[in-house]
């Protein structure tokens, strides 16, 4: 009780008019503010070991919170399927855990509410596989990353997509630093991150002709690494179809029926479906679903992130380092974020980013160019020649943190047939192939108490993706070409991606025919003309093997690129 | 007076018509002046659009005017050419519609199917 | 896999590479022609509006008569076409290129003495000019729009709004109306417009579309589909100016904001580019400073006539031909009031007697005198009532007389009566 009154006494001294409880073990403020930084902040001080989390439930004032973004679809498609686990959530930790899943006979289905799955934060960051040298030392977060990060080599080959082990450097623009250098060796130690190493700026500076000139030395961490994020999520749900698994997309959970501390029933746009076990990787709407679900002990607050990417030709100027300034990192850590730096990604583009925003829209995944210029200036710390007409796109994904900022992995305290994957943000993509692990056993272990779960004999752990031509050799690709023609004609000029190549995507266990998921497939639409010349060819081509007319094609979710025709009907 | 601007050739040369002495001055060349004359009382375009084939190598196949056309005639000329489907592979020059919308113009294809 | 030797190979099958395979063909030279598309002709194919050709012919044709003039020409020699063909590298081996392709029947290589670079522009992308949104559907370049326009019969806007005034969205704006579509009007964020005057006049005045100068778009609305977008006044600096932000309704958001030539096979060969046309610095021999590589047509500089296009074609096609042995290159400089001049550089040992100037200006201006001088020596000069960016000029000059000077240069003086 007196822990409640320290937090109280707190809180109240800087917002006054917030009412803070105790509920079901957790700290729990009400009321309503003004602006949003504030009821952030009122929830960072709500947090206490003492206290299960954090439900802070303080409105906005003249704050609507927009509807969530979901397909017009609406039939019963699905209506009265049994299932034996429901996942909510199609990103890269919803559809690792389906995939985990399938290893079992067990009758699995994931639902996702956007037309194809890492619509979310899986398909909107910077694809850095994390070291863990900035993480704390209990945290869940460090622990996860440290089991998932040497896994990559292995885990990328077996689901065929692309990942390579950079290294990640820190630098310093000032020799007071140095002093830390022990220090940080034996957080590393601490932390069980080996190799590393001093690099002078000397070094750093043939790696990198065009780094600040200030940078004094940098670390180098071996362990660091660049996946293509949203090809790892759709190489984990081809795996998890072919091996059984069903993905239901443009399906979003509406409510759930929740009988005597068990899920009896989940509601989506598409039919009541009856799961015997519910798993919630529901990203920024977690905390949404585990309302639902009647465990809610935590809430999400969303940090948007924007992040650009540099034409190719950017790497001869400045090098192909995954590098960030440490002095960042130190202006960072209130945000509870890196800075962001740079990044040498899987396609041979630099990246920078992500800033960290604080935002009451769980879906703000707008750009503008405040935040572009933000992330300009801080990395010109780094690479001070870094300039606006280097940047050819960027994106805006939202983060999904909970005020503790650590993930919430674990059964549900109140639901018992409830599994939370909830509050993953960095390193969530990192660790996201152990995250999978644990929730499916503790999903399989909890179906065990009723009746046996037996191994699934004919689950098959690799998956092949779309051969990328543009790699091989000539005589490879002639005889690729020999037996199949289409790998021959070019359809995206920008990256040299053959018609071949997109109807093989269109080809894989999970179907999709967004001009997005194309692109997001094999990468035709991201070159120089962002599709300007292929997009009207990608159209074609799905029309033709889907059989659809153009006019129902979209580029992602309900939005279609031709309304009509010019001559004719209508 | 009158001002306008000449759209017979790049030059764009800005044209002043006195519409009761039909004087213009302001011009480059010849054709200018019979432009703003026209231009003043009964303004000509061609047109140039797509009409729509049973050709899946080729939905739509663009033709033009074969002459000027009275500019509030664009509208019915578009009109009449929505409703027409190509059945022959035409060469460029072959008559599509002929006096259109009763311009005594014709309206040929510009493409080889 | 077979390596057949060509004499030249032409890179691009669009006006200029049509005009330099003819006339390198003409002059007795073994050509192969590389498109990547199926049809010849480039962008051509979907410009159906006419204009075409009042140089070069003396009539106005619409796109495809013109590109089919072209290909008719062609078609009177003997040239090896490899259609649906797309060159994925050129390499150096010795006195010959090697370049590598692929198209339908495999991936090969053919060699070839002399490259000519016909390999045209693209558009400027709605990121490069700093377009904010979720990235819905309804975003479109102007070319894009043609495309599904005119060549596949698709609609993909019934309302928009077009930024940039160049000719490609003028054309457009009028094409869509006579579509069926409502252009509710045409932004640019400079203060004059972009396109040529006749064409603000047929395609906007003609139609009651509004020019809106000074004014850009600074947003999008919209997460699958565009539903809206925020426009607001810009000043000097093309800078949005707060507070004067007007939301806008509409389906779409058409870009005609700029051509930015190909040149991704002449950095493979390490051309030089100049930063100005963004294209290979050439002599008037249009060969590039990378022996034996020349460049023709937009992806040397963009020209707004497509029958400049197929002069410089014929151009890089003629001296492609010859045997140039030396290569004596003075520069070509300019004042502060020009853009750009092409080209950038003098072959003294080359033919001088009929060289081709085009040149842009920085900004528009009245009453200008141009004086071209080999040295410190006026050899030329021209007034000019009145001269745009967006409108190229031409100049022919024989400067046989001068082959012994260190260079020539473009001085453009403004306000002069």
């Amino acid at each position: 009780m007196s822990k409640l009154k320290k937090i109280t006494r707190k809180i109240k001294r800087k917002y006054p008019k917030i009412e803070v409880s105790e509920k079901d073990g957790c700290v729990r403020l009400c009321g309503e503010l003004n602006n949003w930084d504030d009821i952030v902040a009122a929830g960072q001080m709500a947090v206490n070991q003492d206290f299960i989390g954090v439900l802070n439930d303080i409105k906005l004032k003249d704050f609507v919170e927009p509807k969530i973004k979901q397909s017009i679809i609406n039939d019963k498609k699905y209506d009265g399927r049994n299932l034996d686990v429901l996942v909510i959530g199609g990103g890269v930790v919803g559809c690792a855990i389906l995939r985990e899943l399938t290893r079992y006979d067990l009758k699995v289905a994931l639902v996702e509410k956007e037309s194809d799955v890492a619509c979310g934060a899986s398909g909107r960051n910077d694809g850095a596989i994390h070291v863990g040298i900035d993480l704390h030392g209990k945290s869940k977060k460090l622990a996860y990353l440290m089991r998932a990060n040497p896994l990559y080599e292995k885990l990328s080959e077996e689901l065929d997509f692309k990942f390579i082990r950079t290294g990640q450097y820190i630098a310093f623009s000032s020799w007071k630093f140095l002093i830390g250098y022990l220090l940080l060796k034996s957080r590393a130690k601490h932390n069980g991150i080996h190799g590393m190493k001093f690099i002078s700026g000397k070094k750093l500076k043939e790696l990198s002709p065009n780094i600040n000139p200030k940078t004094k030395f940098a670390f180098y961490y071996p362990s660091g690494g660049s996946v293509c994020p949203y090809g790892m999520t759709i190489a984990y749900a081809d795996n998890a179809v072919s091996n059984g698994g069903e993905i239901w997309l443009d399906t979003c959970v509406t409510d759930m029926n929740v009988k005597d501390g068990k899920i009896v029933s989940v509601k989506t746009n598409r039919g009541e479906v009856y799961p015997k076990v519910v798993i919630n990787a529901a990203g920024v709407y977690a905390d949404k679903i585990a309302e639902m679900a009647n465990d809610r002990f935590y809430t999400i607050h969303p940090r948007r992130g924007t992040n650009s990417i540099l034409d190719k030709a950017s790497v001869e100027r400045y090098g192909n380092l995954s590098i960030s300034m440490y002095g960042n990192a130190k202006k960072n850590a209130k945000l509870h974020t890196k800075g962001g730096g740079v990044v040498y990604t899987v396609d041979g583009n630099l990246l920078i980013g992500p800033d960290a925003v604080e935002t009451p829209n769980r879906e703000e995944i707008f750009t503008t160019a405040d935040s572009i210029n933000t992330v300009l200036n801080r990395q010109q710390d780094i690479l001070p020649k870094l300039n606006g007409s280097d940047i050819i796109t960027y994106f805006t994904g939202v983060r999904a943190s909970t005020y503790e900022e650590d993930f919430v992995i674990q059964m549900g305290r109140k639901t018992e047939n409830f599994v939370h994957a909830a509050g993953i943000q960095s390193p969530g993509l990192s660790a996201a192939p152990v995250i999978a692990q644990d929730v499916a056993d503790l999903a399989v272990k909890y179906l065990q108490n009723s009746s046996p779960v037996t191994e699934n004999q004919n689950f098959n752990p690799k998956r092949k993706g779309v051969t990328e031509l543009r790699s091989l050799s000539l005589n490879k690709r002639d005889e690729l070409i020999k037996k199949n023609p289409d790998y021959g004609e070019i359809v995206c000029r920008c990256e040299e991606i053959s018609k071949g190549e997109i109807i093989d995507a269109l080809n894989l266990p999970l179907k999709v025919d967004t001009v997005d998921g194309i692109k997001r497939r094999v990468r035709a639409g991201m070159g120089r003309c962002q599709g300007g010349f292929c997009q009207p060819r990608v159209l074609k081509i799905i029309s033709e093997l889907r059989n659809k007319e153009y006019c129902k094609i979209a580029k992602k979710g309900d939005g279609k690129i031709i309304l009509g025709k010019t001559k004719g009907e209508e | 007076m009158k001002e306008l601007i000449c759209i017979v050739c790049p030059n764009s040369c800005v044209l002043s018509v006195d519409e009761k002495t039909k004087a213009v001055s302001g011009n480059k060349c010849s054709r200018g002046e019979k432009f703003a004359l026209e231009e003043i009382s009964h303004p000509m375009r061609s047109l140039t659009s797509t009409v729509a084939t049973v050709f899946a190598d080729c939905p739509v196949i663009s033709v033009k005017t074969d002459g000027e056309i009275p500019k509030e005639k664009i509208l019915a000329v578009m009109q009449k050419l929505k409703t027409i489907i190509v059945e022959k592979r035409l060469k460029i020059g072959d008559i599509v519609v002929s006096n259109i919308a009763d311009t005594n113009i014709n309206v040929v294809a510009t493409k080889n199917i | 896999m077979r390596k057949e030797r060509f004499d030249i190979a032409v890179i691009g099958g669009g006006p200029a590479g049509l005009a330099a395979a003819s006339t390198a063909t003409a002059k007795g030279a073994k050509v192969a022609l590389i498109e990547r598309e199926a049809i010849l002709g480039g962008i051509l194919k979907q410009c159906v509006h006419d204009g075409f050709g009042v140089i070069r012919y003396d009539q106005k044709l619409t796109g495809p008569e013109y590109a089919q003039k072209e290909i008719d020409n062609l078609n009177k020699y003997e040239v090896t076409k490899f259609l649906l063909t797309f060159v994925t590298k050129i390499t150096k081996h010795s006195s010959d290129f090697v370049i590598q392709f692929v198209n339908r029947t495999g991936a090969g290589e053919i060699e070839a003495k002399k490259i000519i670079l016909a390999t045209g522009c693209r558009e400027r992308t709605s990121k490069q000019i700093g377009i904010h949104g979720a990235n819905p559907a309804g975003v479109l370049t102007a070319g894009t729009v043609q495309n599904y326009v005119n060549l596949q019969g698709l609609m993909p806007t019934r309302k928009c709004v077009i930024l940039g005034s160049g000719d490609i969205g003028l054309i457009m704006a009028r094409r869509l109306t006579l579509e069926g579509a409502k252009v509710v009007g045409v932004y640019e964020a400079k203060p004059t417009p972009g396109g040529l005057t006749r064409n603000v006049v047929q395609c906007l005045h003609d139609y009651d579309i509004p020019l809106h100068l000074s004014h850009t778009v600074t947003k999008v609305f919209g997460i699958d589909r565009l539903n809206a977008v925020e426009i607001s006044e810009v000043d000097e600096k093309m800078k949005p100016i707060k507070g004067t932000e007007e939301i806008v309704e509409c389906d779409s958001l058409i870009l005609s904001v700029g051509l930015i030539p190909e040149n991704e096979i002449a950095k493979q060969l390490a051309v030089p580019i100049c930063p100005f046309t963004k294209g290979a610095v050439v002599d008037q021999t249009l060969m590039t400073l990378t022996d034996n590589v020349f460049s023709c047509g937009n992806a040397l500089h963009v020209s707004d006539l497509a029958d400049y296009v197929s002069e410089s074609g014929e151009t890089a096609g003629l001296y492609a031909c010859k045997s140039q042995k030396t290569r004596n290159l003075v520069n070509v400089t300019k004042n502060k009031n020009l853009l750009y001049v092409v080209p950038q550089k003098i072959n003294l040992d080359a033919p001088l007697s009929e060289t081709v100037f085009y040149f842009r200006v920085m900004e528009e201006f009245e009453n200008a005198k141009l004086t071209v001088f080999a040295d410190d020596k006026p050899i030329f000069s021209k007034r000019y009532s009145h001269l745009r960016p967006p409108e190229m000029e031409r100049l022919k000059l024989n400067i046989s007389e001068y082959s012994d000077c260190h260079g020539i240069s473009f001085d453009l003086e403004v306000g002069v009566l």
